[in-house]
């Protein structure tokens, strides 16, 4: 994936993705997780973590939900465990492979539409987790003693309003810039 | 309320990327022409807003997660369609970034969201507004919720049935909906509280900026 342009990654990343939902044999899945193991580089265990911590909590809930009914039921088939959690597992980290070696960006670059919207979302994702490390630092230096409940919820009700303030102001500073650049021309 | 990669069969995931497909190319129609500098900042906060309030999520045994949306305030300030056209791209990202969701399972939780929530939550409010607005908005933001709730609930429910191997065993998700939908719509219907209080909240702040009439 990694010499390939951001397009063709995903149009061959939107190809490979379902192939596992028409596998059922666990020894081709347990392969097809070995096969992009070893495809995907040095960053093979930081991407194969990420992907184990992503699905974990779900997977456990469903998983044990399915060991208590399957056994309350006497109808438990340890291979369906088996299936689905490697399934999962093969396409979330052929998710974050993708995201690790394409610009999801450049990638989008032929849809104009799609492009604003991940561009603005995207940056405003990254403002928002900005502006409340501030906030929540500011709080926490302006309180020597432990807040009260009360100075808690205005701190939160001054906090949203001023962080959509601020959020809107961004994104109109984004926005100006695109347009600069042609990006609202019919 | 995602439902990850793997747990859909393509006997659903295709016919619903069809229909998903025919759904986006129709609320891309005219976009060009509905954006310009005063609306795009707008969306592209509130956009983020419910991008970061579908990653504060629980998952639930019923074969989801339980968090809130932020459509139902997309659809009132925005419309049907922005807000269907958002949300895809909010799910997107999220099923890119965090592996919340995934793409095979986009057009389900697009379309149960993104559409049916969006839509639910707009029929809601014009029924609702001429009585009490306050109100209107908070049922149409609890309905935004409850509705998608019930047609992903079904989605994966309907799984058991749609593909098994011959003996009965399941080949994708093993719960009918006798599990999915009281796991997913109890959690949920107290999840829609805190979805109506929000959207209450951005929709106050949206007529204290002049945003809505």
């Amino acid at each position: 994936m990694g010499g390939m342009k951001p397009r063709h990654a995903l149009y061959l990343y939107l190809a490979v993705l379902p192939a596992p939902t028409f596998v059922h044999d666990p020894v081709v899945l347990a392969l097809g997780l070995l096969v992009a193991l070893a495809c995907a580089g040095a960053e093979r265990w930081r991407i194969l973590k990420k992907s184990l911590l992503a699905i974990l909590a779900f997977n456990l809930s469903v998983s044990l939900g399915y060991i208590a009914v399957g056994l309350w039921r006497g109808d438990f088939r340890p291979d369906w465990l088996l299936v689905a959690n490697l399934r999962v597992l093969l396409m979330v980290f052929l998710g974050f492979w993708f995201v690790a070696r394409v610009n999801l960006l450049a990638a989008l670059a032929g849809w104009p539409g799609a492009t604003l919207v991940a561009t603005l979302a995207i940056g405003q994702a990254r403002s928002f987790d900005r502006l409340l490390r501030d906030f929540r630092c500011a709080f926490a230096s302006r309180n020597i003693v432990k807040p009260r409940w009360t100075d808690r919820r205005h701190q939160t009700g001054a906090q949203a309003v001023a962080l959509l303030d601020k959020a809107q102001a961004q994104s109109t500073e984004v926005a100006l810039a695109m347009r600069s650049r042609g990006a609202f021309d019919a | 309320m995602h439902i990850p990669d793997g747990f859909l069969s393509p006997q659903t995931y295709l016919p619903a990327a069809a229909i998903a497909f025919g759904a986006w190319a129709w609320a891309a129609r005219g976009l060009r022409q509905s954006l310009d500098e005063t609306l795009v900042p707008r969306l592209a906060m509130l956009t983020a807003l419910a991008y970061g309030l579908g990653l504060i999520m629980l998952p639930i045994p019923g074969g989801t997660s339980g968090h809130a949306l932020g459509v139902a305030m997309l659809a009132l300030l925005f419309g049907l369609r922005l807000a269907f056209l958002a949300y895809s791209g909010v799910l997107l990202l999220q099923a890119l970034l965090f592996g919340a969701g995934g793409l095979t399972a986009l057009p389900i939780n697009a379309l149960a969201m993104g559409l049916a929530g969006s839509a639910t939550a707009l029929v809601t409010f014009r029924l609702l507004k001429p009585l009490h607005e306050t109100t209107a908005v908070a049922v149409a933001a609890w309905l935004s919720v409850f509705v998608p709730g019930i047609l992903v609930a079904l989605a994966l429910g309907l799984q058991p049935w749609i593909a098994a191997k011959p003996d009965g065993s399941p080949l994708f998700f093993p719960f009918g909906p006798e599990i999915t939908l009281p796991a997913i719509l109890v959690p949920h219907a107290f999840i829609g509280i805190g979805e109506a209080a929000l959207t209450l909240l951005v929709w106050r702040y949206a007529r204290m900026r002049k945003w809505v009439a």
